[in-house]
């Protein structure tokens, strides 16, 4: 028997909804339902926020308080409900032009302060509600009503945009895959934090005919195809991969080991090198970059300036710098940083 | 107990008064302490939410998105941080959010004079978001009043269950007088919308019946909605005629200013009378034909280039004379020789 007691979740009066017949909506819609359900969230204790669009419709199929923002502002909506009332779940159900494009200012800051909200995305590439216009996830070359001749831009990746910065909580999985789906949804909603469901849905009506398909589950087919999902905890996802990808907190960034002091050498225990010699030392075929300075040799390899270059404007490297240090517009503490590799012989 | 106080902080203190308990924002000049003390305020007082936003568009929303969730929530800023603030009072109207907005006007368009004072946001606050809706909005002229009308405000937006305006200006926002705060009693209305998490409503920007049910389709439903908010728009706003009139038995003249420029010109009560409404919008229309029948010259005398003054016209049906204050220039001697003009030529 199927449990179907989800359906206190939803505004079935309302039915039936909006949507075109092999929308992948739906699906999101029913799927966050029944695992708000199964961890009895209700309408006592959760609140539902979406923005504008064919998924900004989601809020008000939800049989509980649901706000319905202008376009682009749900994660902000959602942030001060959450601020100012801890004790609801709050739980925002929008799409990739809502939360990408025309909320991506929102995007970065909402998720850069971390509140506790869990975030569907109904990512299906296009402007559905509008038409079929190009749209900030759409995959380069797709032709839509705003891109005749294919989409110019690179599509914008949120995966690569929402990892980042820990803590981080990003979801990729597919209407199509949908145990990995379910399996999603749940872990984000449990998730302490910002957490961020990216959802591979189709929109067959005003994308998929134009790009050649005639039914949705060809679409499903395509999601297949382009994406494979990846097992266990991961820091990043790359853009064909199905995951979740995490962080607690941000690594902690280990001090580097810095010298209490420089390590003396003898001066006289130092190898002497004539200028001849020092010539040799120009940083070419893997030898390293030595200059003479007031009758000590340094070894400035490191020095960013004389990378993949012989000289630094008038400083020749394997050269005694002496005099050309004297007239330069540094001083000479410039060279003092650098290790001691020997002496000059005169 | 006196205290010297700028406007700034008369208004955040008559928020808190009010019960305020969330603050969204974004520095703008000349409204930027309100911002900070909201900060300040809520290290001190943990029931006391502060959010510094990304841009005003966010700072605007989570405002309404808190009064929502339960709570008496504003915001503050100035001239093209309202505008960015526009769509968000538009979505105030329509999801029915008591919620106050100040506005601390500076001259503009676009960035203009960040420092300098104007008055010209009026049209702004009347129809700067799509569509018809009913906002209210007071304008105070001393830091003693900033902090009544902000009590004033929150009331009227529990009342008109609508994001209210409190208009000031890049002068009063910095004026420093003594006040009383303390010793001032006001009225204070609770708050009247029940919070998130209690029923099956659905707040939205999308044209809906009295249920929160959308309805795109249906231009009875609309109407019903919007006359429900019209009316409870105008009641409220019935309940706070708010003005101040000197008159002057002797004068043929009436003079008509608010906020820093009726103080500015009020020394000019001596030869003229002056009229100062204090509820900017909606505009005083019956007291401002009752008073200026007995009067052969009206006229206004504000910082933008005739704003308020067509107000004026639209609702007593008469030309009247203009003096705009343009450029953050305010100057007592110049308005004086404007106004002797303006009534040699008799236009």
């Amino acid at each position: 028997m199927i449990d179907r007691s989800y359906k206190e979740l939803l505004k079935l009066g309302r039915f039936p909804h909006t949507w075109c017949p092999g929308c992948g909506i739906g699906a999101v819609l029913k799927n966050v339902a029944m695992a708000m359900k199964e961890l009895g969230w209700n309408n006592q204790n959760t609140s539902v926020v979406s923005g504008i669009g064919c998924s900004g419709r989601m809020a008000g199929y939800m049989n509980l308080d649901a706000v319905h923002t202008p376009h682009g502002r749900a994660l902000t909506a959602a942030e001060a409900i959450k601020t100012v009332r801890p004790d609801l779940n709050v739980v925002v159900l929008s799409g990739d032009g809502d939360l990408g494009a025309i909320g991506g200012n929102h995007l970065l800051h909402t998720s850069r302060r971390n509140p506790n909200i869990t975030v569907f995305c109904n990512d299906n590439e296009i402007y559905g509600l509008t038409g079929g216009q190009a749209g900030p996830t759409t995959p380069k070359g797709t032709k839509t009503i705003t891109s005749p001749s294919g989409e110019h831009y690179q599509p914008l990746r949120l995966n690569r945009i929402l990892t980042t910065q820990a803590p981080y909580f990003y979801a990729r999985t597919t209407v199509y895959h949908l145990n990995h789906f379910k399996a999603c949804i749940q872990e984000a909603l449990l998730w302490k934090g910002f957490s961020f469901v990216d959802i591979i849905s189709d929109c067959i009506e005003l994308n998929g005919r134009r790009l050649g398909f005639k039914t949705a589950h060809q679409m499903f087919k395509w999601f297949d195809e382009r994406f494979h999902m990846v097992e266990g905890v991961r820091d990043h996802l790359k853009d064909d991969e199905l995951g979740i990808a995490k962080r607690e907190a941000e690594a902690e960034v280990k001090a580097e080991e810095v010298p209490m002091g420089k390590v003396e050498v003898k001066h006289e225990d130092l190898k002497t090198f004539t200028r001849e010699e020092l010539k040799h030392f120009d940083g070419t075929e893997g030898r390293p970059i030595y200059i003479g300075y007031k009758g000590e040799v340094y070894d400035i390899s490191a020095s960013p300036l004389f990378q993949g270059e012989k000289r630094m404007r008038c400083h020749m490297a394997g050269k005694d710098l002496t005099k050309e240090l004297d007239v330069a517009p540094h001083g000479e503490d410039l060279i003092f940083k650098f290790p001691v590799v020997g002496r000059l012989k005169e | 107990m006196k205290k010297l106080l700028s406007g700034n902080e008369a208004i955040f203190k008559g928020a808190i008064r009010a019960g305020a308990r969330y603050f969204a924002g974004y520095p703008i000049t000349p409204s930027s302490e309100i911002l900070q003390q909201a900060s300040l305020y809520s290290e001190e007082n943990p029931e006391f939410r502060f959010l510094q936003a990304e841009d005003e568009i966010a700072a605007a929303i989570a405002t309404i998105s808190a009064s929502l969730a339960g709570v008496k929530s504003f915001t503050a800023t100035s001239g093209p941080g309202f505008t960015l603030m526009q769509e968000a009072l538009g979505w105030g109207h329509a999801v029915e959010a008591p919620c106050v907005f100040i506005n601390s006007m500076r001259v503009g368009p676009s960035t203009g004079m960040p420092t300098q004072p104007a008055q010209s946001d009026l049209f702004q606050v009347k129809g700067g978001s799509a569509g018809d809706y009913y906002p209210i909005a007071f304008y105070p002229n001393s830091v003693e009043e900033s902090f009544r009308l902000t009590i004033t405000a929150f009331n009227a937006a529990e009342e008109s269950l609508s994001p209210v305006i409190l208009l000031a200006d890049a002068f009063l926002s910095h004026l420093n007088e003594m006040a009383d705060l303390d010793g001032i009693e006001a009225e204070v209305v609770p708050r009247t919308k029940e919070p998130l998490g209690k029923g099956h409503r659905l707040f939205t920007g999308t044209a809906h019946d009295r249920m929160g049910n959308v309805k795109t389709n249906d231009p009875e439903a609309y109407r019903d909605w919007l006359n429900d908010l019209k009316e409870r728009h105008l009641t409220t706003a019935d309940k706070y005629p708010l003005y101040e009139y000197i008159p002057r038995k002797d004068s043929e003249t009436l003079l008509i200013a608010f906020g820093i420029t009726s103080r500015i010109i009020s020394s000019l009560k001596e030869r003229f009378s002056i009229f100062r409404p204090i509820r900017i919008y909606p505009v005083l229309e019956r007291e401002l034909k009752e008073i200026t029948e007995h009067y052969r010259h009206i006229i206004v005398i504000e910082g933008n280039d005739g704003q308020y003054a067509s107000w004026v016209e639209w609702a007593i049906g008469r030309k009247v004379m203009r003096v705009p204050c343009l450029g953050g220039g305010f100057k007592l001697q110049w308005i004086q020789s404007q106004i002797e003009e303006r009534l040699k030529e008799g236009k």
